[in-house]
């Protein structure tokens, strides 16, 4: 997993592979999730490949990341209060972090208050802006 | 008629477009290759990690297989010269045959077979999959991260193992020589000095490096080029192998018409 981390830091800013797996580790140790780092895809829950999946993309420059439906990234999720604070630990770099849904699942985002719910003719979603 | 005649000018069309492609592709590589930003951290990691799986993990079966033919075909090839009165240019004959024909051909086709084919088959499974765009997306050139590590693994593998089985023939081609012949080693290896020329490691060389750089261009460019379905991927592997095997003969004729001049 630390491999797949830090690939974003060794091309983008050429940072050798070690400084750049060091940083990846520690972002997964901030979650206690430091025992992932050697895995591979097939040992990791779905769970740790989603902070896997968005520690990768706090990685990038780009000062936007998209969360797009993450009951179905996430099985068997209950409470996405915990993945929200668990981005908030993560997000030091103070990136831009939407998460979109479908109208269905927005009883589970009911403690949110800056929902932001879009519909048109075909479909409906909201937005709910970390 | 004129809907035959429309067939082939599709046909031509199609061709001469797919060849542009190809040759582009193959421009495209070359030019990252020089290119010293390409060296990133992470595809020097996969370099290393491709030579390892092409050149290292394969020693112990390439040095039996090339023992067995080294000594086979070495002790075939004396047999041969005896009985046509050609024992003084055995080793003109050992030289030419086993470092400008039969090490790097051999090697090609059994990294094409096992390599070849890994490349082409990872490349097919991962466009399917989606992931070559999932790299794209976030701006992960895929030729200097992919691509560009394969090749010139394939080049550096091909090279280093074909004067190793060069070595590897030529060593236990003694062996015959000694139990047939009776042979010194002192007389082998003067033999052997004797015969080698500059033009010999050139050739070598040469086709070692181009056998190398098509055994994984190909296989990538039709991994890349795979429809997006799973059942396309044996289709690819298919038809990058065809390709592959056409290109290593056409380098192999070329490499003679270059040597007849």
């Amino acid at each position: 997993m630390v491999e797949n981390i830090a690939l974003l830091k060794e091309v983008q800013e050429f940072m050798p592979t070690k400084e750049a797996q060091e940083e990846g580790l520690a972002l997964l140790s901030k979650l206690k999730l430091s025992h992932i780092g050697m895995q591979r895809v097939a040992q990791c829950k779905s769970v740790e490949l989603f902070y896997v999946m968005f520690i990768r993309a706090m990685m990038s420059k780009k000062s936007h990341i998209i969360i797009d439906m993450p009951y179905t990234i996430i099985h068997n999720l209950q409470e996405i209060e915990k993945v929200i604070s668990n981005i908030e630990i993560l997000n030091d770099s103070k990136k831009n972090i939407f998460i979109l849904d479908t109208l269905n699942h927005k009883i589970r985002y009911k403690s949110y208050n800056n929902l932001e719910i879009t519909s048109n003719n075909s479909s409906s979603s909201i937005g709910l802006d970390t | 008629m004129i809907k035959f005649i429309e067939s082939i000018g599709d046909r031509t069309i199609n061709s001469l477009n797919s060849i542009y492609e190809a040759l582009k592709f193959t421009s495209l590589c070359l030019i990252h290759m020089v290119n010293p930003k390409s060296y990133n951290p992470a595809m020097r990691m996969v370099l290393v990690k491709q030579i390892y799986f092409t050149a290292v993990t394969i020693l112990p079966l390439f040095i039996f297989m090339a023992s067995i033919f080294g000594s086979v075909i070495i002790g075939m090839v004396i047999v041969v010269a005896t009985q046509y009165s050609l024992q003084d240019n055995i080793g003109s004959i050992i030289v030419t045959f086993v470092i400008n024909e039969f090490s790097p051909f051999f090697t090609a086709l059994l990294i094409s077979l096992r390599s070849g084919t890994a490349v082409n088959t990872e490349i097919a499974i991962m466009n399917v999959n989606q992931e070559l765009n999932t790299l794209k997306e976030y701006d992960i050139d895929l030729i200097d991260y992919l691509f560009l590590p394969r090749i010139i693994s394939g080049v550096i593998s091909v090279t280093f193992l074909s004067i190793l089985f060069a070595l590897i023939m030529l060593s236990s081609g003694y062996l015959f020589t000694l139990f047939y012949m009776g042979m010194d080693l002192h007389i082998y290896t003067a033999l052997l000095l004797n015969a080698v020329e500059v033009k010999d490691l050139i050739v070598l060389l040469f086709k070692s490096i181009a056998f190398g750089f098509v055994i994984m261009l190909i296989p990538i460019y039709s991994g890349f080029k795979t429809a997006n379905s799973y059942s396309a991927i044996p289709i690819s592997v298919l038809n990058g192998m065809v390709k592959l095997f056409i290109a290593i003969f056409f380098i192999e004729v070329l490499a003679l018409l270059l040597q007849s001049l």
